[in-house]
C-alpha cells in the first residue's frame, strides 16, 4: 500500500512538471528574446534598411518585413480560393461520398508534405522551367501550396460545427442550397475561417526552407515586382546568424519575428472563441 | 423548383466539385513532377545504389550518389527527438486531461498554439546561438552541433503537437470508464495511468506518428543544429545532416538539368514518399479508432 502511495505521488508530480515545463519553455524563449533582442530594437530599425560592412551589420529591416508582407498575401492570394471552394465541397457537397473521403486523404497527406519538398517543386516548375527565376512570384506560390490544406481543413471544420438544423429548416422552405450556403452558412462560420486563414497567415510568415530556395535575397528593395527575389523576416534572420553578419541584429530581428506571429496567433485564438460563442447561441 | 435555377444550382455545385478534385490532385502532380526529375537517377544509379551508397560526391568524377547517412541522420534525428518528447507530451497531455485544476488548462492551451506559431528558424537559432553554445562551453567541445542537438530542438517543437492531439484522445474517452474507476476507489493515478492511457492508446500512437513525420521533414531547427557533415553518424552524437537540410544547402548551387539537381529530387522523392506513408499509416490507425469505440 505504501509503495503504491509513493507511486501515485511521483506520478503526480511527473504529469505537474510536465505541464508546468511547457509553460516554462514559451516563457524562456520569449523573456530570452526580449532580453537579448529588445536593447536592439528601435523605430530605426523597423523602418531602416540594411547598412553597414558585412550588409545587415546596422540599419534596419524594412525591406525584409516588406517582403514577407508581399510573400503572404501573394500565399493567401492563391490559395484562399481553392481552399474554400474545396472546404466547402467537403462539408456541403461531398458530406459522405467515396469522393470526398478521398480528397479528405489527399489534402491531409498534403499537410505533411515537408515544406522543402514544396520548395523543390516549385523551383523546378517556376524557377526553372517556367523561367521565373528567384522571385516573388515562385515563393508565394510555394507558400500557397503549404499552406492551402491549412485553409481547406479550418474553414472545414468551420463549416461542419454549423448547427445541421440551419441546413435542414431553408431545405424544408424550399431554399436553394447556394442561397443558403451565401446568406446563413458562411455568415455563421465566418469568425473560424477567418481564424484558419490568420493561422495560415502566421505559417506562411514564419517558413524558411520554400522560400529560401525559391524566392529569398540576402539583399533586396522587395519592391512588390513578381519576378524579383525578396527579403524576407525568417530568411534574414537565418542569414544574419549563419553568416555571422551580427549576433545582436539576428536577435531583433528573431524577437521583430516572434512578436509579429505571436499577435496573429493571439487574435486568431480570439476569433475560435468568438465563433464557439456563436456556435454556442 | 424552376428550371433556371436547377441550372443555376447544378452548375455551382459542379464548380465546388471541380475546384476541390483538382486542387487535391495537385499533390499527386507534385509527387509525378519530382519523379520525372528524378528519373535518371532511378534508371542510372539504381535505387538500391542510392538508398543504401554511403558516398555523396555530386561534382567529383565520376559522381558519387548515396543518400544512406542522410536516411540515417533523419532517422536519428526526427526517432530521436520522439524519444525525448514522447513521456513530456503524453505527461503534459495527462495533466491536461485529468490533474490541472480549472484555470490551469484554459490558461495552457493558448501556449501550446503560441509554442506552434513560433517559426522553426527561431527555434534553430535559439539552439545554435544558445544551446550549441552551451555544449561547447560546458563539456569543451569544438563545436557542439550534433544529431542530439538537432533532436532537442525538435523535441520542443513537437512537444505541443504530441500534447494537444493525446489530449484530446484522453478526452475522448467514454465518462462511463471513469466513473467505473472512481467507483471502484482507486487513485486518479492508477487510472490514468492504467485506464485512461490504455484506451487512448490508438490515439496517443496516432500523435507519436504525426509527429515523427514531422520531424523528419523539417528543414531549418535540423539545418542550424546538426552540423551538416556528409559522414556516416555512428553515434547519437555524432554531426550529421539530414535530408532536407542536404536539399536546401545543395539545391540552390546544382545545375539545373545535372545529374546532380537530379539526385537532390531523388532525395526530395524518398523524404516524401516516407512522410505520406508514415501519414497514411496514421489515417488507417485512426479509422481503426473510431470503429473500436463504437463497440463500446
Amino acid at each position: 500500500m505504501r509503495s503504491r502511495v509513493a507511486a501515485d505521488l511521483l506520478l503526480k508530480s511527473f504529469f505537474w512538471l510536465s505541464g508546468l515545463f511547457i509553460l516554462l519553455v514559451l516563457l524562456a524563449i520569449i523573456l530570452y528574446l526580449i532580453w537579448r533582442g529588445g536593447p536592439y530594437i528601435s523605430s530605426q530599425f523597423i523602418v531602416g534598411s540594411p547598412a553597414g560592412t558585412p550588409l545587415g551589420s546596422e540599419g534596419g529591416i524594412f525591406p525584409a518585413i516588406k517582403g514577407t508582407l508581399w510573400l503572404v498575401l501573394l500565399a493567401l492570394v492563391f490559395s484562399i480560393v481553392p481552399g474554400l471552394l474545396t472546404a466547402v465541397y467537403l462539408s456541403e457537397y461531398g458530406s459522405s461520398g467515396r469522393l470526398a473521403e478521398m480528397i479528405s486523404l489527399l489534402v491531409q497527406s498534403m499537410s505533411g508534405v515537408p515544406s522543402i519538398v514544396t520548395g523543390l517543386f516549385v523551383y523546378a516548375l517556376g524557377v526553372v522551367t517556367l523561367g521565373w527565376g528567384i522571385s516573388l512570384l515562385a515563393g508565394g506560390l510555394a507558400l500557397a501550396i503549404m499552406v492551402f490544406p491549412v485553409i481547406v481543413v479550418s474553414s472545414r471544420d468551420a463549416l461542419l460545427a454549423v448547427d445541421e438544423n440551419y441546413r435542414l429548416v431553408a431545405n424544408s422552405l424550399g431554399v436553394a442550397k447556394s442561397y443558403t450556403l451565401r446568406r446563413v452558412i458562411l455568415p455563421r462560420a465566418a469568425a473560424g475561417i477567418l481564424a484558419g486563414i490568420l493561422l495560415a497567415l502566421g505559417y506562411a510568415a514564419g517558413a524558411t526552407a520554400p522560400i529560401m530556395v525559391t524566392a529569398a535575397a540576402i539583399a533586396a528593395s522587395s519592391s512588390g515586382a513578381l519576378l524579383e527575389p525578396v527579403m524576407a523576416l525568417p530568411y534574414h534572420l537565418y542569414i544574419l546568424f549563419n553568416e555571422h553578419i551580427s549576433i545582436n541584429q539576428a536577435y531583433a530581428t528573431a524577437l521583430v519575428l516572434v512578436i509579429l506571429l505571436l499577435l496573429i496567433n493571439t487574435l486568431a485564438l480570439w476569433l475560435y472563441s468568438l465563433q464557439e460563442r456563436i456556435n454556442s447561441r | 423548383m424552376n428550371p433556371g435555377l436547377e441550372l443555376k444550382e447544378k452548375i455551382i455545385s459542379t464548380i465546388f466539385i471541380s475546384a476541390a478534385v483538382l486542387s487535391s490532385l495537385l499533390l499527386l502532380g507534385m509527387l509525378l513532377f519530382i519523379l520525372r526529375e528524378s528519373w535518371p537517377i532511378w534508371s542510372q544509379v539504381g535505387a538500391m545504389d542510392f538508398l543504401s551508397g554511403t558516398a555523396w560526391r555530386p561534382v567529383s568524377t565520376p559522381p558519387q550518389f548515396g543518400i544512406a547517412p542522410m536516411l540515417i541522420s533523419t532517422m536519428w534525428v526526427a526517432g530521436g527527438a520522439l524519444l525525448i518528447a514522447a513521456p513530456l507530451g503524453f505527461g503534459c497531455a495527462i495533466f491536461l486531461a485529468e490533474f490541472a485544476p480549472a484555470p490551469l488548462p484554459a490558461m495552457l492551451r493558448p501556449v501550446l498554439n503560441m509554442l506552434t506559431g513560433i517559426p522553426s528558424v527561431v527555434y534553430g537559432f535559439l539552439g545554435a546561438a544558445v544551446l550549441i553554445k552551451f555544449f561547447e562551453l560546458r563539456f569543451d567541445l569544438a563545436s557542439g552541433e550534433s544529431l542530439f542537438a538537432a533532436s532537442l530542438i525538435l523535441a520542443i517543437m513537437i512537444l505541443p503537437f504530441i500534447t494537444s492531439n493525446s489530449e484530446a484522445a484522453l478526452r475522448s474517452v467514454a465518462p462511463e470508464y471513469r466513473q467505473a474507476g472512481m467507483a471502484l476507489g482507486v487513485s486518479r493515478e492508477y487510472m490514468a495511468l492504467r485506464v485512461l492511457v490504455p484506451l487512448a492508446r490508438r490515439g496517443m500512437m496516432g500523435a507519436l506518428v504525426l509527429a515523427f513525420g514531422r520531424a523528419m521533414g523539417e528543414t531549418m531547427a535540423v539545418l542550424m543544429v546538426a552540423g551538416n557533415t556528409l559522414m556516416l553518424p555512428f553515434s547519437w552524437f555524432n554531426k550529421g545532416e539530414p535530408l532536407p537540410a542536404l536539399i536546401a544547402l545543395e539545391l540552390g548551387s546544382s545545375i539545373p538539368g545535372s545529374i546532380h539537381y537530379q539526385a537532390l529530387f531523388a532525395a526530395g522523392l524518398v523524404l516524401i514518399v516516407m512522410v505520406i506513408a508514415v501519414n497514411f499509416g496514421v489515417n488507417i490507425l485512426l479509422r481503426r479508432l473510431k470503429s473500436g469505440v463504437k463497440q463500446f
